[in-house]
């Protein structure tokens, strides 16, 4: 097992072996955060490849201070943005579902009704732009204000955004939750 | 947003659950993933890989090469092919003219093999003729270890060719293709052989002429020579002595092909011009209706014409191009316009009966529109006239007139004694209703003739 400095030289390099190397130890890592940001999965599969391209042609930006993991995320993150921006030409319409206000309770979730490919259905199943800005906050940690930034729209339309994205979620977690008790 | 709303837990599960979860990324994902850094690795500067600029040099490196090798000798290989001997050849006869090669310099592949040719060529006589012939061996040491081909060629300085017309060849560098190496004496001969042969030529009726061009030819090959012949339009045929049309101006060059007895094959050629001819057209503008004495004016409309001849049907000519003319008397005259071009190449054309008529009539309409804002008064004027607003007749030398116009149930609705006033459709201040309207006219024509028409005309609703 090659050690994390020995694989990013030899990426930078463009070492054959290196590049294997860094797939093999972060791909399924940065899949699972592509699978967050996409529809579905080949769409996730489409957001690793452009990202894993970026990392290979530019790791030699990664400056050492941080973790290698977190940078690398960063960059799949950013590839993320970057492939919603490019979709909002072709996507812009969208589900009226998502406009019905929910009635939504104050009980919490417990952690085992459902697993990770439901959290991805449930999300996949959000319409990008409230996927996007759910994502960046609830689980990046973004300030909204920095999600204003980056996806190039209002503050208040990304609090409005998250906070509808946020009642849709838990709508459908609660169906779930029901349809899983039955 | 507020915290109440965060406290049922939805962000920490979705973090929980996501924040560090792994996917399997099966195998086809990889390949394609790799596939793609491969080819994006390929179009990217990077000297420790081969990519697209490592390609694009070694195949400019390759064009050059290739292209150094082409343009030089061509020929190598048939030279080497040849199973020449290791020895380097000169077949040179003392009394014969000789082709001075070019010395090789030592390392200088394409000037050798350019001159293997030539050895090539010295060779295939040499061999015929080395008995006979007195052959000087030049060995031009040291030069043939320089050479890097396996197989190594003679190198000749001074090669002689057959020449049985005793011409002097031309020294210096000669192509390859100037010496035929198997024969000099037959193929490499034919032209010297052709001065001794009857030279083949042929004969035309016409060297250049005006389209349509009929041009006869007669060859002079000898009997029984296949012959064939190409008009340099697409045209061919294989008769001795044809006859030719050429139809479309142009310079066209005829060539005859001789295939004699023995199988040789003589050309000659020669050029046919075919002009184009001039178009003549012209226009007659005369007065209407027409008194004798008037003017009448031609105007030349030909294309193509720098001279012309005037007939004007009455015994008077004229070469201006646009003239006119007075005719003494009215009659049938016959107007002839000729044109010639530069190349003197005519055309025609005749206008017949000019002057009959002396051009009096009259003509009716057989509908108008009348205007339905209120009567006009019948006035008209031929040119503004347009929408035909009003009914009246077009007519030309007319000095006795009288119009009559009736509805259908007799009512006599207009008449009018003068050809400029016609009828607007109204009577008695009120637009007449549409339908069908008789007519009838009587009158005299300038000359004295008398005319009586009637007809009908439709009022049409505006």
């Amino acid at each position: 097992m090659m050690s994390e400095q020995h694989i990013i030289d030899g990426c930078i390099r463009h070492n054959r072996k290196a590049q294997q190397a860094l797939w093999r130890q972060h791909s399924g890592y940065l899949l699972a955060v592509c699978m967050r940001y996409a529809t579905d999965r080949p769409e996730a599969e489409d957001m690793l490849q452009e990202a894993f391209l970026k990392i290979y042609f530019n790791i030699g930006e990664y400056s050492g201070t941080g973790s290698f993991r977190g940078w690398l995320r960063k960059v799949t993150v950013n590839t993320a943005i970057t492939c919603y921006h490019r979709n909002l030409r072709y996507k812009h319409n969208v589900d009226i579902d998502d406009y019905v206000s929910t009635e939504t309770g104050t009980a919490g979730f417990e952690e085992d009704f459902c697993n990770a490919e439901d959290l991805y259905r449930v999300l996949g199943e959000l319409s990008p732009g409230y996927r996007m800005v759910f994502n960046l906050y609830a689980i990046e940690g973004y300030m909204h204000h920095e999600i204003a930034e980056m996806l190039g729209i209002d503050v208040n339309t990304s609090k409005s955004q998250y906070s509808r994205a946020r009642a849709i979620l838990r709508k459908k977690l609660e169906d779930l939750a029901d349809m899983n008790k039955r | 947003m507020t915290e109440e709303e965060r406290n049922d837990g939805l962000e920490d599960l979705f973090r929980k659950k996501l924040e560090e979860n792994e996917m399997e990324t099966e195998g086809a994902l990889t390949s394609r993933v790799m596939h793609s850094l491969q080819r994006r690795e390929f179009f990217r500067f990077n000297l420790l890989r081969f990519n697209i600029y490592y390609l694009t040099f070694s195949l400019a490196a390759l064009t050059v090469a290739g292209l150094i090798l082409l343009t030089g000798p061509r020929d190598a290989e048939e030279a080497s092919g040849d199973g020449l001997p290791q020895q380097a050849v000169t077949a040179a006869r003392t009394d014969e003219p000789v082709l001075q090669g070019e010395v090789p310099q030592a390392g200088d592949t394409m000037k050798t093999s350019a001159l293997r040719v030539r050895a090539a060529t010295a060779q295939d006589e040499a061999s015929g003729t080395v008995d006979t012939s007195g052959t000087i061996t030049e060995k031009i040491t040291g030069r043939e270890t320089a050479i890097p081909h396996t197989r190594p060629v003679a190198e000749t300085v001074k090669v002689s060719t057959v020449n049985t017309a005793g011409i002097n060849t031309a020294t210096g560098r000669t192509g390859p293709g100037n010496i035929n190496p198997a024969a000099g004496t037959t193929a490499g001969g034919r032209i010297a052989a052709d001065t001794t042969a009857m030279i083949l030529s042929f004969e035309t009726s016409a060297s250049s002429g005006c389209v349509p061009l009929h041009v006869s030819f007669a060859c002079n090959a000898e009997e029984n020579a296949r012959i064939s012949w190409t008009f340099g339009d697409g045209g061919t045929t294989s008769l001795r002595n044809p006859d030719y049309i050429f139809d479309i101006p142009g310079s066209y060059r005829v060539t005859l092909t001789a295939i004699d007895s023995r199988g040789h094959a003589s050309v000659a050629s020669a050029v046919i011009e075919v002009w184009e001819r001039p178009k003549a057209a012209f226009e007659v503008r005369k007065n209407e209706p027409f008194d004798e004495g008037d003017k009448v004016v031609f105007v030349n409309l030909s294309s193509g014409a720098a001279e012309y001849l005037w007939d004007f049907g009455d015994g008077v000519f004229s070469a201006l191009p646009d003239p006119s003319h007075r005719y003494e008397q009215m009659g049938k005259y016959n107007v002839m316009l000729i044109a010639w071009s530069a190349e003197g190449c005519a055309d025609s054309v005749m206008v017949s009966d000019l002057l009959t008529d002396r051009g009096m009539y009259i003509r009716f309409p057989n509908a108008f529109i009348p205007n339905s804002g209120g009567p006009t008064g019948g006035y008209y004027n031929l040119r503004t006239d347009e929408e035909s607003s009003v009914f009246h007749p077009v007519a030309s030398g007319v000095s006795e007139y009288n119009l009559k116009i009736y509805s259908k149930a007799g009512l006599m609705v207009f008449g009018s004694d003068d050809t400029e006033v016609g009828w607007d459709g109204y009577y008695r201040g009120e637009l007449c209703a549409p339908g069908v309207y008789v007519w009838k006219v009587r009158g005299r024509y300038r000359d004295g003739r008398e005319f009586i028409m009637a007809g009908d005309v439709t009022l049409l609703k505006y």
